[in-house]
């Protein structure tokens, strides 16, 4: 019988800046991990610990995955340490992905806030591989300021020309400076006037607690029905595999029921926004 | 197969003879208190094999407090082999925490070796209860004091003996093996029908004062009480120290740690408890449950909301033990009972 909780010998090829409290870690193991875009990883700081985290790279690059981290707690402060040529230990990957196959033939709303962004980076380059089988993207991305936007190059340049009819960009930030032309305003911002038809969209959202909640009202308000709404619930995954107890959300674990949840799944039990 | 009867010096030859493939605990009395001890070549001696569980869960043995569960990175099984345990003694309320343990940690896709292995292995010689504690509400929660299931072998005492049961292929196997020790049980078995039944009655009564609301309404009254006050008043009390977890032979939340060793690194699962303030937190400092009222309703919502739904049973077997582990005399069955009446 496999050991679940051993973790696999995994190098760190690079590590990017991509914003003052978040970086971007390239990682290689020694067996891969194949994840679907949603899916999570247990990062382990060998000796100290680990922590869930959803991987941000392409799905489709098969040997190498890249996970974008904030520096938040004990376990992130320490592999904000990490080095090029560093050894880490990565489990998983858990819990279900995006359901792909539902989103076919829809105009697809992305709402990212903040490092948030992750795993929809991961769903966007999904996406895009198979992108004639979407309808459309449009990307609302939030950042608390300019300099906090991650994958700047994608997201400010390189994406924006991937299909111009198909995949657009809603940019915002809470703050500006002086630099910055975008817009300003929090990420519930970009959901006014939107110019798709709802009916035939779905929007997956990803950020920190309050900013989920409050695109899931907004989402609400504009017309998206529940079952329209998919949701990234990251609680404390602490096992990944539905034993420990900690992420338990109702009836569900976050960590083998999600972390991906349609919101008329959960909308009716306590404490999913906190 | 049937039922048969086997007498105390016949019981302690069996167990002796079990010495060589297994360790085998049988509980022993302390202080009115029931403690598994672990049996040498002396045999069963001051053992007690009826009267009500021990102190410890028998969790213990299958999901220890503290497990090293991988070294990394290192494909090594990082449970030594040791020999399997035999647990003889081992009470109704705790077979039926299986039903639970057996769940959670069989569960595929990720079956979990460490508890599989033991469950595969250890030898499980049970036994009914002959009295009740005070804190005993096993028949409140659906259980009765005395095994249906999930042992291998279950021993009723009376006349100076035991009727013992098979349940398992496991069991069978060991009475066919030590057949010569046993004797028919035909005479003895309405006798501990009839002891049975007075047992069970006397719990009823001894649990009506309580006021625990009957099994199926338990789960109904637990969601309409969801917002009450109720919570809050509960935990008044509550300094947080995860005992009622720890002793409760249901209660399977763990916290893995990590540690460096001399060549490489190991992970440890530890018990852990629910009340604690860290337990649901995330890194950014999120937590659904700041509150310990949300976190005392977590543990009932767990043990009778959640599991109900899940697998149609209780997280709680009404063993008791939280009650005499609670530092801040939170009792359980009270509880149960303001569910119905507050």
């Amino acid at each position: 019988m496999d050991n679940p909780y051993l973790p696999i010998k995994t190098e760190v090829l690079d590590v990017i800046e991509e914003s003052p409290t978040i970086k971007t870690f390239r990682l290689k193991s020694e067996t891969p991990l194949y994840f679907k875009a949603g899916q999570f990883v247990e990062m382990s700081i060998p000796g100290k610990g680990e922590a869930p985290f959803t991987p941000s790279s392409s799905p489709y690059e098969k040997d190498k995955l890249e996970i974008t981290i904030m520096k938040a707690g004990r376990i992130t402060g320490m592999i904000h340490d990490l080095k090029k040529g560093d050894i880490v230990g990565l489990r998983g990957p858990y819990g279900n992905e995006y359901p792909l196959s539902e989103y076919e033939g829809k105009e697809i709303l992305l709402v990212g806030g903040g490092v948030g962004l992750a795993p929809l980076r991961a769903l966007f380059l999904a996406l895009v591989h198979d992108i004639e089988k979407y309808k459309s993207v449009l990307f609302c991305c939030g950042s608390r300021t300019p300099s906090d936007i991650i994958y700047k190059d994608s997201v400010l340049d390189k994406w924006q020309h991937l299909d111009k009819k198909r995949i657009k960009f809603r940019i915002t930030v809470d703050r500006k400076d002086d630099a910055w032309k975008g817009n300003v305003g929090l990420v519930t911002t970009t959901l006014d006037k939107l110019d798709l038809n709802i009916k035939n969209s779905v929007s997956i959202v990803c950020g920190p607690p309050v900013m989920m909640k409050f695109s899931t009202f907004k989402l609400l308000e504009v017309g998206y029905k529940p079952e329209q709404i998919y949701l990234s619930m990251e609680k404390n995954m602490s096992c990944g595999i539905g034993k420990c107890g900690h992420c338990r959300l109702g009836n569900f674990y976050a960590c083998k029921d999600g972390p991906v949840f349609r919101y008329d799944k959960i909308s009716n039990i306590r404490e999913i926004w906190d | 197969m049937d039922s048969y009867f086997i007498n105390k010096p016949n019981l302690d030859r069996l167990v002796k003879s079990l010495l060589k493939t297994y360790k085998i605990f049988a509980p022993v009395k302390s202080d009115n208190n029931r403690f598994y001890k672990k049996i040498g070549e002396e045999g069963l001696g001051e053992s007690i094999v009826g009267e009500i569980r021990p102190v410890e869960p028998v969790k213990s043995f299958y999901f220890p407090a503290r497990t090293k569960i991988a070294e990394y990175f290192s494909e090594k099984d990082p449970d030594k082999k040791e020999k399997p345990v035999a647990i003889i003694g081992a009470k109704s309320c705790d077979l039926a925490s299986f039903k639970v343990m057996d769940y959670v940690y069989g569960q595929a896709p990720f079956r979990d070796p460490s508890y599989i292995f033991k469950r595969e292995d250890n030898l499980v010689i049970s036994s009914d209860c002959t009295c009740y504690g005070e804190t005993c509400f096993c028949v409140a929660v659906g259980i009765a004091p005395y095994p249906k299931e999930g042992f291998d072998i279950n021993l009723s005492e009376l006349d100076g003996g035991y009727v013992a049961e098979p349940g398992s292929p496991k069991g069978e196997k060991l009475i066919r093996e030590y057949f010569k020790l046993f004797q028919p049980a035909d005479p003895y078995i309405e006798k501990r029908d009839l002891n049975r039944k007075k047992l069970w009655e006397d719990l009823l009564e001894h649990v009506k004062k309580s006021k625990i609301p009957p099994k199926d309404s338990i789960q109904p009254a637990f969601k309409k009480k969801f917002d009450s006050d109720l919570w809050g008043e509960v935990s008044r009390t509550c300094v947080e120290c995860g005992a009622c977890n720890y002793v409760c032979p249901a209660c399977h939340c763990f916290v893995l740690m990590d540690q460096k060793k001399e060549d490489g690194f190991e992970r440890l699962r530890m018990w852990d408890s629910c009340l604690l303030l860290s337990f649901a937190r995330v890194a950014g400092g999120a937590n659904p449950r700041k509150l310990l009222a949300q976190r005392m309703r977590n543990r009932f919502d767990k043990k009778f909301n959640f599991f109900p739904d899940i697998i149609g049973r209780f997280g709680c077997t009404g063993c008791g033990r939280c009650i005499e582990a609670c530092p801040g005399k939170i009792d359980i069955r009270e509880v149960l009972s303001k569910l119905q009446t507050t």
